[in-house]
């Protein structure tokens, strides 16, 4: 297992490398141009062609990489087109944070809402409290976020005045319930449904059975074998949403107001903002290929008929 | 996922298992309604042309923004239009994306590679999965974005070339040029999940007892995956298809707010959405924002609804 | 300023695609579905009604929406984000003033060489920065060599300095040196230009003229603008990226201490209109969807209801005249006068807007009334008529109209326009939406058939702005490619021409033939705005173009 990992993370390297690359060659032989976009609807020719001196774009691609690399490895990525002056790390390491206590609170919502839920559903089966759960989970399992905030926003913030519209004021503030709630009910939908399935499946087994016929209390029945077993799939589901955590999530960032990395991504690449972008891309990369390691991991730990050769 | 089913399906009964399946799923109210609920839907859309009382860009500049009335039965928008027969037109546009999303591909390629990464292992499944997390750790957006800026263009003027030349019009203008280059462009993209997905079925899968039985009698690579393996790692990715399909109507909006898809006047429900919405209009015209929104949710819920069936009727282990 | 995006109006709220200067440049007038954003454009004048009040008090913390500005660095900025903030914070040798005229800032007098090339600036003594340093003409002298610099990589240099000799051939590498600005003695700087131009001094109001302190420059390199000493009304006190931008007061104020004690710009967005009514704010815009609730005299709100100005912006359909069917001038006059732009201004957009028939805005220096009338006006038989005679008659080829943005609307009037052209005319135009950097770089290689979905924001209060810029031949931002030798010829005389009234009447002529001759179809300028101010904000003035004005609000309580 250890090699494998290893293997997994030997190849973290590469894929950054490849994944910059690409990101390169887009900018190089894209449409637009982010000298073009800097100058806005005062462009004139001398201006870009002196701002593309400046600012290096006239060099061969391979040289812009190679500069671009030797100094990432440093630590050093660049300065953002679209601020000039602000340092790409300063710009996104105030975001990441910001979008990572939100996706947190999210996940979060998710998992402490969503697995009671699901196992509330599971052992009222067939009631109507099972059914009603089960529909609401239905409903907001892929419902996206510009459907359920304009009427959270309405009911919450501007009838009944609870809670702020929007802005951002940090982790422990009003104005991260809404958005993290926003962004958590499909994650409770989600994670219930799994958890009720998960429940389900082991309630019915033999050795719940034998164990609640042992006399043991309801309480342990409950919480080790059933939980247990709910757990597997809500871990995988945590697990790849670890990712999500990093990429931010753009609609909610724009509805809600809210600093985060997912408008970052989208802004920079609508303004051509390369340095971001590389950046950007190169952290993803990055999250995404860890969430995925460590799902794996858990697959392996969790199914033992699973082999990795 | 996690915990396959254990059942064969033996071949040659294939056929018989799908009917029955299909019975048991039209006995469940809930697949009932989610089926009537999206022929409904889908259904006027293909036939807008007879079904909407009014052109999708009839302008009528004396009746702006009007409540839902006699002559209009959900309102107008800001320039006059008809909302009701804008909804119906913009289901057809659905319709096409769906269409669109479903047959560029991405199913097909995510399926097959998934089966190869699962049941051969080792270095065409590191392979692949390494490839997959280099298409998935790219921000999709961006080529999405380049794509429809450089193939697009030339796309459609190829297309607008043979509606000249055959007379036939409405490729262009119904999007379809639009969305298939879309969904053409993301398919690189998508293809992943439907990947580890099968392939997290394979892998429970392949040690299974009728997979050793089939490649004793000599089953080539290919029959083996897909007359053995395919049809049990099947059920979830139908389920999970059928959650896609509803997913679809919502990742249109997005698209149609990046600028990737229907040009305006024809409406879709994303640019409906985007038009009507603001907290402000929600309280003022709300005829202009909950028609499209609640289309929408509607349209997601029976998609799950459908894939929740689904599950019941497929995955022998589930209630 | 820029040209503007014409965006579907911005919902801070809900999806607003914070794409691409959308929100840098001011939003369009709002189209009717949507409230505009917080940041009302370059506002709007309004008189706020005069109080009996015993005279201005100090202290008081102003609040507004605002974005986060792209940049600090005065010889950096393009856009109106960054320029309202900088404004404040930051002065050079001249601004204008609330009637927009130039007027001393840091120079408090100047005079002009009899050949209108030398230009001699006397600065104020005791001018000081945030720090306590005095201003001399080093200082511009520095700050001028700096914006000129290509290592500064300043966007606009060329726009607004370029005029001054030797500031081109700095920019290009070759002189090190910016020629035409000489320090003459502590207090004394000669500006030298290439031609008799009368638009410069205009020009100078703009930051990239600002004065910058070099001693902090050299001491904190890139990042000196996160603690700017600058010579403004106004010092950053701090900039929270995302949040908010909080600034303070600066007592030594050369023109007098501002009455305010801070001002705080709240960045991270939110619901305008809720936050105005929560006291959360001070001031907004107010979009269509409210208007109507705010407008009731029922409503307390109505009462704080203030109208502003037009500002100096119009917005325009654009036509490449050498494509195919631009290129005949009957095609483009009859789709002039093919559209009922009032009705469209009326009914689709509430007045929000007022119809265009002219190049110059309203109220703008050098704007002659009479020449709405001479506009293309509402006429479908005339249009009929012209695109019958044109050589396209019959035969019209595809017609595509670039949008630059997304969304799923190219702006409501616009489709009303296209809905307009088939009806009167039987022209089937397409519309194409395309994302913003790929639209710019169309526009500028000249590849659009037509255009739409921008407008054209004063720079600088003259003329030559509008024009000259837009329709010589030669200028690089003359996206319709006209040519015209007649009215070059009267653009470069109005460039160097030093009597005003016969500068007006040269421009008039040129605007005369080019409406004539309808590159464009003039859309709209601004038209009724309305903003909401707090009573107790005195003193706030809207006005149609960007201008410092913070230090002379007070807050009565």
């Amino acid at each position: 297992m250890l090699v494998y990992i290893v293997r997994r993370l030997l190849w973290l390297p590469v894929l950054l490398g490849a994944v910059t690359f690409v990101t390169f060659i887009l900018g190089y032989y894209g449409p637009g141009d982010p000298v073009q976009v800097r100058l806005g609807t005062r462009y004139t020719p001398e201006a870009a062609a002196r701002l593309r001196r400046e600012m290096g774009l006239d060099r061969p691609l391979l040289v812009q990489y190679a500069d671009y690399m030797r100094k990432a490895i440093r630590g050093d990525l660049g300065e953002s087109y679209t601020y000039p002056g602000r340092s790409v790390s300063s710009l996104i390491g105030k975001k990441i944070w910001v979008s990572a206590q939100l996706g947190f609170a999210a996940l979060l919502i998710g998992v402490s809402l969503g697995i009671p839920l699901g196992l509330l559903a599971a052992y009222r089966q067939g009631t109507w409290v099972d059914t009603a759960l089960v529909s609401s989970a239905l409903f907001f399992y892929s419902m996206p976020v510009f459907i359920t905030a304009p009427f959270l926003i309405l009911v919450l913030a501007v009838r009944l005045d609870l809670l702020p519209t929007a802005g951002w004021k940090g982790l422990f503030s009003p104005h991260i319930v809404m958005p993290a709630l926003v962004m958590g009910l499909p994650g409770i939908a989600g994670i219930a449904r799994l958890t009720r399935a998960a429940a389900l499946e082991v309630i019915g087994q033999d050795y719940i059975r034998t164990a609640r016929a042992k006399g043991l209390p309801e309480h342990l029945v409950q919480g080790r074998h059933v939980l247990r077993n709910a757990l597997i799939p809500v871990a995988t589901v945590v697990g790849l949403s670890l990712a999500g955590l990093v990429e931010g999530a753009f609609i909610t960032e724009t509805i809600f107001g809210i600093p985060g990395i997912g408008r970052l991504a989208v802004d920079s690449i609508f303004r051509r903002d390369y340095p971001v972008i590389t950046a950007l891309t190169m952290i993803f990369a990055v999250s995404f290929v860890l969430a995925n390691l460590l799902v794996d991991i858990l697959y392996a730990f969790l199914d033992p008929r699973i082999r990795y050769r | 996922m996690v915990k396959a089913q254990a059942v064969g399906i033996p071949v040659g009964k294939g056929e018989s298992l799908w009917l029955r399946s299909a019975r048991r799923l039209l006995r469940k109210p809930k697949a009932v309604f989610a089926l009537a609920v999206i022929t409904l839907l889908y259904g006027s859309g293909l036939f807008a042309h007879w079904v909407a009382p009014y052109g999708y860009n009839q302008q009528d500049l004396t009746a702006v923004r009007q409540p839902p009335s006699a002559r209009h039965w959900l309102g107008t928008d800001g320039v006059g239009r008809d909302i009701l027969s804008r909804l119906i037109y913009a289901l057809r546009t659905n319709l096409i994306i769906t269409a669109a999303s479903v047959l560029t591909g991405s199913l097909l390629l995510g399926v097959t590679l998934g089966l190869l990464a699962g049941y051969l292992g080792g270095r065409v499944d590191s392979a692949i999965m390494r490839i997959g997390e280099l298409f998935t750790a790219f921000p999709g957006i961006l080529l999405v974005i380049l794509i429809a800026a450089t193939v697009k263009p030339r796309v459609l003027e190829m297309v607008r070339d043979f509606e000249d030349a055959t007379g036939f019009r409405g490729l262009v203008r119904w999007g379809v040029v639009d969305y298939f280059v879309v969904f053409g462009a993301l398919s690189a993209f998508a293809w992943v999940g439907m990947a580890r997905l099968v392939r997290g079925q394979v892998l429970s899968l392949k040690e299974q007892p009728f997979v050793e039985a089939a490649r004793a009698a000599g089953a080539s690579l290919w029959r083996l995956l897909f007359v053995h393996i395919l049809p049990n790692a099947l059920p979830p990715v139908i389920v999970s298809v059928s959650m896609g399909l509803g997913a679809i109507a919502g990742a249109e909006v997005v698209l149609s707010w990046l600028g990737i898809g229907i040009q305006p006047p024809v409406p879709s429900l994303g640019n409906m959405i985007w038009e009507g919405q603001s907290i402000s209009v929600l309280q003022r015209w709300p005829h202009m924002l909950l028609p499209p929104v609640i289309t929408v949710a509607l349209l997601i819920f029976a998609w799950n609804l459908l894939g929740d069936a689904l599950n019941d009727v497929l995955n022998p282990k589930a209630r | 300023m820029k040209k503007t995006l014409v965006w579907l109006p911005l919902v801070i709220l809900l999806l607003t695609l914070a794409a691409v200067g959308c929100r840098r440049e001011a939003a369009r007038p709002p189209a009717p579905e949507a409230a505009p954003p917080g940041q009302a454009a370059p506002g709007v004048t309004a008189t706020p009604t005069p109080t009996v009040a015993p005279g201005p008090r100090t202290g008081g913390v102003f609040r507004r929406l605002w974005d986060d500005p792209p940049t600090l660095d005065p010889h950096l900025t393009t856009d109106v984000t960054s320029a309202f903030v900088i404004l404040e914070i930051f002065s050079g040798l001249v601004t204008l003033d609330y009637d927009l005229r130039v007027v001393p800032d840091i120079a408090e007098r100047w005079e002009i060489s009899p050949d209108g090339r030398t230009y001699t600036f006397y600065l104020r003594r005791g001018v000081k920065f945030h720090n306590g340093r005095e201003v001399t003409a080093e200082d511009f002298k520095y700050s001028f060599e700096r914006a000129a610099d290509p290592k500064t990589q300043s966007p606009v240099a060329e726009t607004y300095l370029g005029d001054i000799v030797g500031v081109v051939d700095k920019l290009n590498g070759r002189a090190t040196e910016v020629a035409g600005v000489r320090v003459v003695d502590r207090y004394t700087l000669q500006i030298t230009i290439d031609a008799p131009k009368v638009y410069f001094l205009a020009k100078l109001t703009y930051p990239t003229a600002f004065v910058v302190d070099r001693e902090q420059i050299l001491r904190m390199g890139r990042r000196w603008t996160e603690q700017p000493n600058g010579t403004g009304p106004f010092k950053l006190k701090e900039y929270k990226v995302g949040e908010r931008i909080v600034l303070e007061r600066n007592p030594d104020y050369y023109r007098g201490p501002p009455k305010l004690d801070r001002v705080e710009l709240i960045l991270s967005g939110g619901n305008p209109m809720a936050m105005y009514e929560n006291d959360e704010i001070h001031i907004t815009g107010v979009g269509l969807a409210d208007l109507e609730r705010v407008r009731d005299p029922r409503n307390p709100l109505h009462k704080e209801l203030v109208q502003a100005p037009l500002t100096f912006d119009t917005y325009y359909i654009g036509f490449n005249v050498t494509k195919p069917p631009f290129d005949d001038v009957k095609v483009r006059q009859a789709l002039n006068h093919a559209i009922n732009k009032e009705i469209i201004a009326r009914q689709v957009l509430s007045d929000l807007v007022t119809p265009a028939y002219g190049i110059l805005p309203p109220g703008f220096p050098g704007y002659d009334p009479a020449m709405q009338e001479k506009g293309l006006k509402y006429n479908p038989d005339l249009a009929r008529r012209l695109l019958a005679e044109s050589k396209y008659a019959g035969r019209m080829p595809r017609i595509i109209m670039t949008v630059p943005g997304t969304g799923g609307s190219a702006g409501l009037d616009l489709e009303v326009i296209m809905d307009m052209w088939k009806q009167v005319l039987g022209v089937e135009v397409e519309v194409q939406q395309v994302e913003w950097a790929t639209f710019l770089q169309e526009l500028n290689r000249g590849t659009l058939q037509a255009f739409a979905g921008l407008g054209w924001i004063a720079d600088y209060p003259d003329p030559q702005n509008f024009l000259d810029v837009l329709f010589h031949s030669k200028s690089p931002q003359n996206h319709t490619l006209y040519n015209n030798p007649e009215v070059d010829r009267l653009l470069e005389q109005a460039r160097v021409e030093m009597d005003w009234n016969k500068r007006v009447e040269l421009y008039r002529r040129a605007e005369e033939t080019i409406i004539r001759e309808a590159p464009w179809v003039p859309l709209w300028y601004s038209g009724e705005r309305f903003a909401l101010i707090k009573p107790y904000v005195k003193g706030y003035r809207l006005l149609p173009m960007l201008v410092p004005r913070l230090k002379d609000v007070w807050i009565e309580r």
